[in-house]
């Protein structure tokens, strides 16, 4: 035989003439033995030989893996980079991590199982494998059992493999001839495919680009824009001056707003400070104070702050006698009203922070101008 | 090794010996030409109308999930308290119609029951096409179904993740593996079959599909070795995570403090329910498909009795979770969950209360006797019940729990609108227009795997009792 052949096919018609066969084609040594069946013969991995699948262990192994990935994924999402409080858990308990870990070990294992089988053992998707074009592959596939012998070498002599396979019973046997060596997945094939993809991936995304930069607000995107509610400064049918905002009732106060310094600076006179002076009051106050009176006031509250040279006006000098003349509710009143070139801080500081302030304030002039019995108190 | 029949004969009584899995004779050439060659035929004018009647129903949903999206979820009767209602009712009814297919084609396939072989096909395509319907509800339900992305752990510029301690994302991990596993396990199956399909195609463009989609399978016994040692595997992973599956369902509810959802039985509980409602959905389709596709042969009067009987057993397991809500809510003491479940038989809703019991519980005891096995009417009557019945169950768990919690001036009546009803529907024209379908183009019986258990498919000194 000059002309290379792939493998010889010997037909059989049923399973049990198949599996008398199988030991004496692989006796003959020949080539290699390998049968294709419509369906899964049992025994005939022995019969042929073959190896234990590795599956088994693969999908152990991605199993493993995977439940790993899901417990690392969730712990450190939950505990590290975003932890939130939920149902009073600590951000790293694991417990509420187990459903999803058993998911994702299934998850893992299965397309271990199915694309590791597929594509890995077996090796398909492969459409140019010769015995896809064989005359005899219409009854692989429904009710014939072939044994063949495949060429391991140059030397294949297809004639003695065709006589031993008719010894061994077989009703038909077909030569199949050396394989076409320009199969289905050809790197030509493989180009256009990718291709393919690449095009189909471009004009998918110019579709969506242009879908969406025409039709920006299509309809059912556009109806949550279109709620009854009232935006910022518009104005609104509503109201019968026509203003979406609407003033506060006449006489009313919002809740946490009371005018405690709405008259003048000697109306504010009277006004008394409610916080107790505990050490956290004079903490508060000096942070207030750090944060928004020491860039001008300076941090003794002599007038003489970081500022007051490039500033051009005069802060006041709080330790000035007029300044510790004052009542609190004066200085009160300044905090919340601004004086001079001094704007209002009342909507950075809420009420208690602005009498933390005032606290402070009195005990920045007291630490200042102090007396013995000051020292007294401080030493004790 | 199986001891030989012949010799036992005489001692086995006649009940105890296993019936053959086939009617007359069928033989792996015969069952190719009986099955596959479906989708080389013109479907008959049944087919036809019954499309047409499916698609009707698939567009009227399609178009009432259409009004939803246009105006929002306001289209819907749910309104504070009952703020699940239709929605979560469907999705928990769809996927549990769908965990009959993993169960007869993972579970019965690791205990080894042969006979399952025959139907697993369909059961599987069932499963898929019924998590393809129960997908479709949490997608509507969140309202703004273009940012449905958002269910996903993902990194993104609003910096925020997903909190795993909600059993609502263990859904999404659930549903969604679920969903892969079912295709992959179908695919599987069906590709030795679409092999057979391809080599016996005629015309070109189906040549083509056929080749594709049976990626050049040729039946190798080295591939074959790899191939059933994955589907064992895939089995065995399969079984588990349908036991999860409808558990993680039930955690949506029994995590939660309502009164009627916080209970410790919810996870068998929903799982039983589940494999109860899909048997019932097998059996009133294959009874369809066995009458109308000629497949008596193949599909029998014993299979048909074996899944009633597991539709009894689960019955009979859903009449003890009953009554083991009624124990719990009467021995907890707790006056909620007492109220919670006196709703349920006596409340407003105690109709749908009755309207389960008797279709879950009451109507299925028929299936003790062996007539009512055997007779068309009584299965079919028993799986419509079941359908309804477990729908019902899923109403009274979300409704009759929602309307009434701790707080008495929350309590509200919940009313459906037509638009809740006509989803309803569109689900029922998605499934079954995908089951028509699926029924003309792909083998609707798994040839390879009922080929293998043939008489004589396996070598005779092998024994063929510890196959597939």
């Amino acid at each position: 035989m000059s002309e290379t052949s792939y493998s010889v096919l010997g037909v059989f018609d049923t399973p049990d003439a198949l599996m008398q066969a199988i030991p004496k084609v692989r006796a003959s040594k020949l080539g290699t033995v390998e049968a294709y069946t419509p369906y899964a013969i049992h025994g005939i991995e022995e019969a042929l030989g073959l190896r234990r699948s590795p599956l088994g262990g693969m999908v152990l192994v991605m199993g493993i893996l995977g439940a790993i990935t899901a417990f690392g994924f969730q712990y450190w999402i939950s505990a590290i980079d975003y932890p939130i409080i939920t149902g009073g858990k600590s951000a790293g308990s694991w417990e509420a991590f187990i459903p999803i870990m058993f998911e994702v070990t299934v998850l893992f294992a299965t397309f271990t199982a199915g694309l590791g089988m597929l594509f890995l053992l077996n090796k398909l998707p492969f459409f140019g494998h010769p015995v896809l074009s064989s005359k005899s592959i219409k009854g692989i596939t429904r009710d014939r059992y072939v044994v063949a012998l495949e060429a391991e070498s140059e030397a294949f002599d297809s004639a003695a493999a065709a006589q031993v396979l008719r010894a061994a019973g077989a009703i038909e046997v077909e030569v199949l001839p050396a394989p076409d060596r320009s199969p289905f997945l050809t790197s030509d094939y493989i180009l256009r495919t990718l291709g393919g993809i690449f095009t189909a991936c471009v004009v998918a995304g110019l579709a969506m680009y242009f879908a969406t930069k025409w039709f920006p607000v299509l309809a059912p995107m556009k109806y949550i824009q279109d709620q009854p509610r009232l935006d910022a400064q518009k104005a609104s049918s509503f109201f019968k001056d026509g203003h979406g905002m609407q003033q506060p009732v006449a006489g009313t106060v919002a809740r946490g707003y009371l005018p405690t310094a709405t008259g003048t600076q000697e109306e504010a006179a009277s006004l008394v400070n409610p916080l107790p002076r505990t050490p956290e009051v004079f903490a508060l106050g000096k942070k207030v104070f750090t944060n928004r009176c020491e860039v001008c006031h300076g941090a003794l509250a002599n007038g003489v702050g970081s500022l007051t040279a490039a500033y051009g006006a005069k802060p006041a000098n709080l330790q000035a006698q007029q300044f510790l003349d004052y009542p609190d509710g004066k200085i009160y009143w300044a905090i919340v009203n601004g004086k001079n070139a001094m704007p209002s801080h009342a909507p950075y500081l809420s009420e208690r922070e602005r009498w933390a302030v005032v606290d402070y304030v009195r005990a920045l002039q007291r630490a200042q101008n102090a007396k013995d019995e000051d020292l007294k108190v401080a030493t004790r | 090794m199986k001891p030989d029949a012949a010799i036992l004969s005489g001692d086995i009584p006649e009940a105890l010996i296993e019936p053959a899995l086939t009617v007359g004779v069928v033989t792996p050439g015969s069952l190719d030409d009986q099955v596959l060659a479906f989708p080389e035929t013109r479907p008959p004018k049944q087919w036809y109308i019954g499309l047409a009647v499916t698609l009707t129903a698939l567009i009227i949903g399609v178009g009432c999930i259409g009004y939803v999206f246009v105006t929002g979820i306001g289209a819907w009767g749910n309104t504070s308290p009952v703020f699940w209602a239709f929605d979560i009712i469907n999705f928990v009814f769809w996927v549990g119609i769908g965990h009959a297919g993993t169960l007869i084609s993972a579970i019965l396939f690791l205990f080894r029951k042969r006979w399952r072989n025959a139907i697993a096909r369909f059961a599987e395509a069932m499963t898929i096409f019924a998590v393809i319907c129960a997908v479709i509800f949490p997608l509507i339900h969140i309202g703004r179904p273009w940012l449905a992305y958002w269910l996903f752990p993902y990194p993104n510029q609003r910096a925020l993740w997903t909190n795993f301690r909600s059993p609502l994302l263990w859904d999404v991990f659930a549903v969604n593996t679920y969903f892969s596993v079912s295709a992959m396990f179908w695919y599987l199956g069906l590709i030795p079959d679409i092999a057979s399909m391809r080599d016996r195609a005629t015309g070109k463009v189906r040549k083509v599909i056929y080749t594709v989609l049976a990626m050049g399978w040729r039946g190798a016994a080295s591939h074959w070795q790899h191939y059933e040692k994955a589907y064992l595997l895939l089995a065995g992973l399969a079984t588990g995570l349908v036991l999860s599956v409808h558990s993680v369902v039930s955690f949506d509810f029994a995590t939660s403090v309502v009164p009627g959802w916080h209970m410790t039985i919810f996870p068998p509980y929903f799982v039983a329910g589940a494999i109860f409602a899909g048997f019932a959905m097998v059996v009133m389709v294959l009874v369809v498909v066995r009458e109308t596709m000629q497949l008596k042969n193949l599909i029998t009067m014993r299979h048909l009795d074996v899944m009633n009987k597991v539709i009894l057993a689960m019955s009979c397991l859903m009449g003890y979770s009953y009554m083991m809500e009624g124990f719990t809510a009467w021995y907890s003491m707790n006056e909620y969950l007492h109220h919670s479940f006196m709703n349920i038989i006596s409340g407003t809703y105690g109709w749908a209360g009755w309207v389960t019991i008797s279709c879950n519980i009451f109507i299925p005891q028929i299936l003790w006797f062996k007539k009512a096995r055997a007779s068309y009417f009584w299965m079919i009557l028993v799986a419509v019940g079941v359908t309804i019945g477990m729908w019902f169950e899923r109403f009274v768990i979300i409704v009759v729990s929602l309307h009434q919690d701790y707080l008495p001036s929350a309590w509200r009546i919940y009313k459906p609108t037509m638009i809740d009803f006509g989803v309803l529907l569109g689900t029922f024209g998605i499934f079954f227009t995908l089951v028509l379908l699926f029924a003309r183009v792909l083998p609707v019986i798994a040839t390879t795997e009922v080929k293998a258990i043939l008489p004589g498919a396996q070598p005779s000194h092998h024994g063929d009792d510890h196959h597939v």
